[in-house]
């Protein structure tokens, strides 16, 4: 198997061991209240906009071929969506309405300190680290949300799950999940073309498996976090 | 007028003064008093798409740490740089240094192979230091050098259309033919107004219009810097 072959293969048994942590384990366990949905819906959108810093920073330290594939990707994101008509914030807000959220909660939302510290450690990573590193960081985190990868479907399917079983709010009345359950997996595969054009040594992949698990290490203590926050919500 | 509007308005005006004080500046002048041969056209050329390369750095790290609404504005930004109009059949900011070139007797490989300067190199670092900076700062860094390239704002035409008109002066190369001179003397225009725009709505404190000054000024100091080493890398060459 050639060197991005194996590193793909990596890649996506992280994706999926991500679920089988303790910390993916015990925020999926937790039962969902309107309440609860309110406090993640919220959360999910500043999670979003961390996301856009992140990419941003990432587009200033990637190569120019790079740079352009990110800049495609926030077009989506930070622009317009066709899949939904407007960008993945507004997309978000909207969401909020069929749970009782006003563009106000949103708007004067505080990130509670574990989460802050978890943001602060993406843009660190995006950051200062090698851009092959940055990228992957936030690569990973639309493949661990892209379910032809995933068994059992991404983060945002399982969600939509949730909503559905514990709420009885179907996933295509959560706009937002319902769209990235599509988009993730259309970014992370345009994403995961620059691998094939950049990691042409053992020095490369070990960048790129850098990022990666920095990035999964963070994301499981972001995911424990909300877990955690949303068990004290009675 | 209210208290923040003036405040706005007297940062606005002290901007444009620096901008146009640039042109007065030791390095601008010296920059302006080279005659360009073919030679020193083609390097010149090929410094400044690595100048247009930076440019793109830092304006994705600045719009990593700017507000949801001016990372869309940047977005929009760099549309022109980045990937260009191709409804209007506008190729981006590089391939047009590149297309350009051609003009010079440049091919495209010689934009691939050529070294940086090295004090180029040492500018662009200072710029990314900066573009790394808290937002405003960050922000006005960069948005001054499209102000310092706008014939609206510059009294005796912009550092494009300086440049534009020394290139045909001394190679006889027309406006019509420097693609990408040509494109910057438009876009600038534009571009120069989004510090404005940002102005208008984050630098409603003294501190925040504070922050937009010294971003601004570390910025063109470095400019000037930059186009020292330009000068002097033309004076070098035949």
């Amino acid at each position: 198997m050639d060197l991005v072959s194996e590193l793909l293969k990596t890649l996506d048994l992280m994706v999926n061991d991500q679920f089988e942590s303790v910390e993916f384990k015990n925020f999926l366990r937790v039962p969902l209240t309107m309440e609860r949905a309110r406090f993640y819906v919220v959360q999910n959108a500043l999670y979003t906009s961390n996301r856009r810093d992140c990419w941003g920073y990432v587009q200033g330290s990637a190569p120019l071929a790079v740079k352009r594939v990110i800049w495609e990707h926030e077009s989506d994101e930070l622009v317009n969506d066709p899949r939904a008509g407007m960008d993945h914030y507004t997309l978000t807000v909207k969401q909020g309405e069929v749970i009782g959220l006003k563009p106000e909660d949103f708007e004067q939302a505080e990130v509670p300190s574990m989460v802050r510290a978890c943001f602060y450690a993406w843009h660190h990573i995006a950051l200062r680290s090698h851009w092959l590193a940055a990228y992957t960081a936030s690569h990973m985190l639309e493949r661990r949300n892209n379910g032809k990868i995933v068994k059992g479907g991404g983060m945002s399917y399982r969600m939509g799950k949730k909503f559905d079983n514990e709420l009885g709010i179907t996933l295509k009345r959560m706009v937002s999940l319902d769209v990235h359950v599509v988009a993730d997996t259309e970014h992370s595969e345009n994403i995961s073309e620059m691998f094939e054009r950049y990691v042409k040594t053992t020095e490369d992949r070990d960048l790129v498996l850098q990022g990666a698990r920095d990035s999964m290490a963070i994301d499981r203590a972001y995911r424990g976090a909300l877990g955690y926050y949303m068990e004290q919500i009675h | 007028m209210s208290a923040t509007a003036n405040g706005i308005e007297s940062m606005w005006q002290e901007l444009v003064r620096w901008c146009n004080e640039q042109f007065d500046s030791a390095p601008f002048r010296r920059l302006f008093a080279t005659k360009f041969t073919r030679e020193r056209a083609q390097q010149f050329s090929i410094q400044m798409a690595f100048y247009v390369q930076n440019r793109r750095d830092c304006w994705g790290y600045v719009q990593g740490s700017a507000p949801l609404d001016i990372k869309q504005l940047i977005w929009h930004h760099e549309e022109d740089e980045l990937i260009g109009q191709k409804a209007q059949g506008k190729a981006d900011h590089i391939t047009l240094a590149i297309q350009e070139g051609e003009v010079f007797g440049l091919s495209a490989e010689a934009f691939e192979h050529t070294p940086r300067l090295e004090g180029g190199e040492v500018c662009f670092s200072a710029w990314i230091r900066l573009a790394q900076r808290p937002w405003l700062e960050a922000i006005a860094g960069s948005a001054i050098l499209e102000m310092r390239n706008s014939s609206e704002l510059i009294k005796r035409g912009s550092l494009s259309q300086r440049v534009a008109e020394m290139l045909d002066r001394d190679l006889g190369i027309s406006m019509k033919r420097q693609i990408n001179n040509a494109e910057h003397v438009v876009m600038d225009l534009e571009h120069a107004q989004l510090l404005m725009k940002v102005a208008q709505k984050y630098a409603t404190t003294e501190s925040a219009r504070r922050a937009i000054l010294r971003g601004a000024r570390e910025s063109l100091m470095i400019d000037r810097v930059y186009r020292g080493h330009l000068a002097e890398m033309m004076a070098a060459l035949p």
